[in-house]
């Protein structure tokens, strides 16, 4: 009966994993930068979330009518204005340095407008849940994990089945390439930064609905997500959700055996048994050769 | 290795100290029983950096003290004055600030600074120049084993001894009603995890089995497959070593499970002013010990509840409580003991601590020779919309509810 408690547990903590690690592996497919602040756009979006929750008293979703378009302009600008102004020498070194100071100021503003303190999004059904099968289901983490493949999916269509989907892909795969075919590759670039912002601030509503939030919580996240990405393969956001769903099963099941101080470290054996085996990930493929 | 300008800096270093010794010598003679001058109360506080918030709610304590003490005539007739500089949180900062306190600004008490990390080096210079140090923060372990003899804890209890009233009230229950089986979770920290191993270790010396025992690193963000574990297990009571956010994230988690314990206590989370909004109102029956309430019935807490809301306009908490106590623990043995200077008096004042009992606004605190306070923590529980002390029977506002209503 545990066993399928974790598994449930699992299956919807790893669901989530993969909506916060997609706009991860974007960045990196488009642009090969290592963008140390979604973690800390994630959480901005958390607390965006509770801020409107908890001074207009509506529903947390609702947020993201203004956080969805917003964080996808903020990452058009930052592409434009910033990354894509690195040389390509230096970017993914550049890029480190320039998205770790973004994280710390948002860090820094979050503490400055909301203080210190932690924060939690009271919702009526915040600890409502139904059994399954002998499971109980917590309603808020079936929200999360339904926001997330929703998220998942509509990017999946939108990157398969429209032209503004073929020309990131392109970008992705091979930019001189497309250049050659008329694309704008720079405009695209920008768009699809955009695009992986926004997942964040999805991500950040779904997690701020059974998350105890406060300014400095992004650090926690943004290792397991790292080494997500690179167990999915860097830029591919179908591997990404896989190596999510399976580190996240992993890690609830591991709990069992190992206590939760070890059943952390799944991540981490994952990333460096993937550098050592396998250093394109174990379920994307080629680096950013597919989607 | 041996250059001119560090034979200099020797030179000078050594210098200054036999200076020092001088003037700490002469200044004994001098100023001896002089009554009408104040008395000077050394105090290093982390009021900048990493303990800036609770440097600066015990730094309120002190103030606190000394305007209540000098408005009733102050200490043997004398002002109280109080000298505090900042440290910046910084341990290096703090030994040289008390080294200066005590050395060339002559103070004639000095009390503790906050935080473990900042109390043991200060209690070392204050044991060098063999003056009493009453501290109001560093109640971990490591502090009463250094082999202090000035030191003196003024709380009620360290962190292990924190649920003492629980166990004893527990264990004292008969057997039908004794829970049987207990889960534990405590996050990987000393402080955390001694409060939940303290109750653990007296529930299984009494017979309670224990059936699940987690520990969990700080940064866990997830508590889903804890409270799962603990849920299969299906104990009588849970317990949780928690600091605020996850005593928060594993509490909603058990009850997203649909877990009911017929007893659940957690240590800090629930006297949190932010605690029952976090948790949806949902905090029926949880228990928590605590180091201070505004609501305690000791006879010196009611005045200084309500001259501290005058002096600040708001409620003391913890931190303004522990630095409060701090002042009445030294003033109790300065008015025993007759003095407040250095020298032969501070012996008196630590002679006195050991063998006395002092009345406190946590209550009356005694201390065994290393200075580890011999008392436990009041047990508070949410009843209705509120939290009540509910143990130790003398100090309690209402009955303890016992099995706890579902959550």
């Amino acid at each position: 009966m545990l066993v399928f408690q974790s598994v449930v547990l699992g299956l919807l903590l790893g669901g989530l994993y993969a909506l916060l690690a997609a706009g991860l592996t974007l960045y990196f497919g488009i642009m090969r930068v290592v963008m140390i602040a979604h973690s800390a756009f994630l959480i901005l979006a958390a607390y965006l979330a509770w801020w409107t929750n908890d001074r207009l008293g509506i529903d947390p979703l609702l947020s993201m009518v203004v956080t969805v378009p917003l964080f996808f302009g903020a990452g058009v600008l930052l592409q434009r204005g910033l990354l894509s102004r690195l040389r390509p020498a230096t970017l993914t070194m550049m890029s480190v340095l320039i998205t770790f100071a973004i994280a710390l100021i948002i860090e820094g503003l979050l503490g400055y407008a909301f203080t210190g303190t932690q924060r939690r999004i009271q919702l009526g059904y915040g600890t409502a849940s139904f059994e399954l099968f002998g499971a109980r289901v917590a309603v808020v983490k079936l929200i999360a994990f339904g926001l997330a493949v929703v998220s998942l999916a509509c990017l999946y269509v939108l990157m398969k089945r429209t032209q503004f989907g073929w020309a990131l892909r392109a970008t992705i795969q091979h930019p001189d390439a497309a250049r050659l075919v008329g694309i704008d590759t720079e405009r695209t670039a920008g768009f699809g930064f955009g695009l992986g912002l926004a997942t964040a601030a999805v991500g950040g509503t779904a997690l701020s609905l059974d998350t105890t939030i406060y300014p400095s919580l992004h650090w926690h996240w943004i290792g397991p997500l790292m080494a997500i990405i690179v167990v999915g393969g860097l830029g591919s956001v179908p591997g990404a959700a896989a190596a999510a769903l399976v580190l996240g099963l992993a890690q609830s099941l591991l709990q069992i055996p190992m206590g939760a101080t070890w059943a952390q470290t799944v991540f981490y054996v994952a990333l460096f048994a993937t550098l050592a085996v396998r250093p394109q990930g174990f379920f994307g493929g080629r680096l950013a050769q597919r989607f | 290795m041996h250059s001119p300008a560090r034979r200099t800096t020797w030179a000078v270093a050594l210098s200054a100290t036999l200076l020092l010794a001088a003037c700490g010598g002469g200044g004994d003679d001098e100023e001896g029983g002089g009554s009408g001058d104040p008395i000077v109360v050394g105090i290093s506080l982390p009021l900048t950096g990493d303990f800036s918030e609770p440097g600066k709610g015990v730094q309120e304590g002190y103030e606190a003290w000394a305007k209540i003490t000098n408005d009733k005539g102050g200490l043997l007739g004398r002002q109280i004055e109080l000298k505090i500089l900042d440290d910046q949180s910084n341990a290096d900062r703090v030994v040289a600030d008390y080294e200066q306190l005590i050395g060339s600004d002559q103070v004639d008490l000095v009390v503790g600074p906050f935080s473990t990390r900042l109390v043991v080096p200060s209690a070392r210079v204050a044991q060098e120049y063999g003056m009493l140090f009453v501290e109001p923060a560093g109640a971990a372990a490591e502090v009463f084993n250094q082999g202090f003899k000035n030191l003196f804890y003024a709380a009620p209890a360290v962190a292990d001894d924190h649920y003492n009233h629980l166990a004893e009230y527990l264990l004292a229950l008969p057997a039908g009603q004794k829970p049987a089986t207990v889960a534990y979770a405590a996050m990987d920290d000393p402080f955390a995890q001694g409060t939940a191993y303290g109750l653990k270790k007296k529930l299984e010396a009494g017979g309670v089995k224990t059936v699940v025992n987690e520990v969990y690193p700080p940064n866990t963000t997830d508590f889903g497959s804890i409270a799962a574990k603990i849920a299969a297990a299906k104990p009588d009571m849970v317990v949780g070593g928690s600091q605020y956010q996850d005593g928060v994230n594993l509490i909603v988690a058990l009850q997203q499970l649909n877990y009911q314990p017929k007893l659940a206590a957690f240590s800090t989370a629930p006297t949190s002013p932010e605690f029952a909004k976090a948790i949806g109102n949902k905090t029926e029956g949880i228990l928590s010990p605590t180091g201070y309430s505004q609501d305690a019935p000791y006879e010196s807490n009611k005045e200084f509840v309500e001259k501290f809301k005058a002096q600040f306009g708001k409620v003391p908490e913890e931190d303004q409580a522990n630095g409060y106590t701090t002042g009445q623990v030294v003033a109790a043995a300065v008015q025993a003991a007759g003095c407040a200077e250095q020298g032969e008096c501070q012996q008196k004042l630590i002679d006195w601590l050991h063998g006395n009992t002092v009345d406190t606004v946590v209550g009356p605190l005694k201390w065994d020779a290393t200075g580890k306070p011999q008392g436990a923590h009041m047990i508070q529980q949410w009843i209705g919309d509120d939290i009540k002390i509910v143990l130790p029977a003398d100090a309690k506002e209402a009955d303890m509810v016992y099995p706890k209503p579902a959550w």
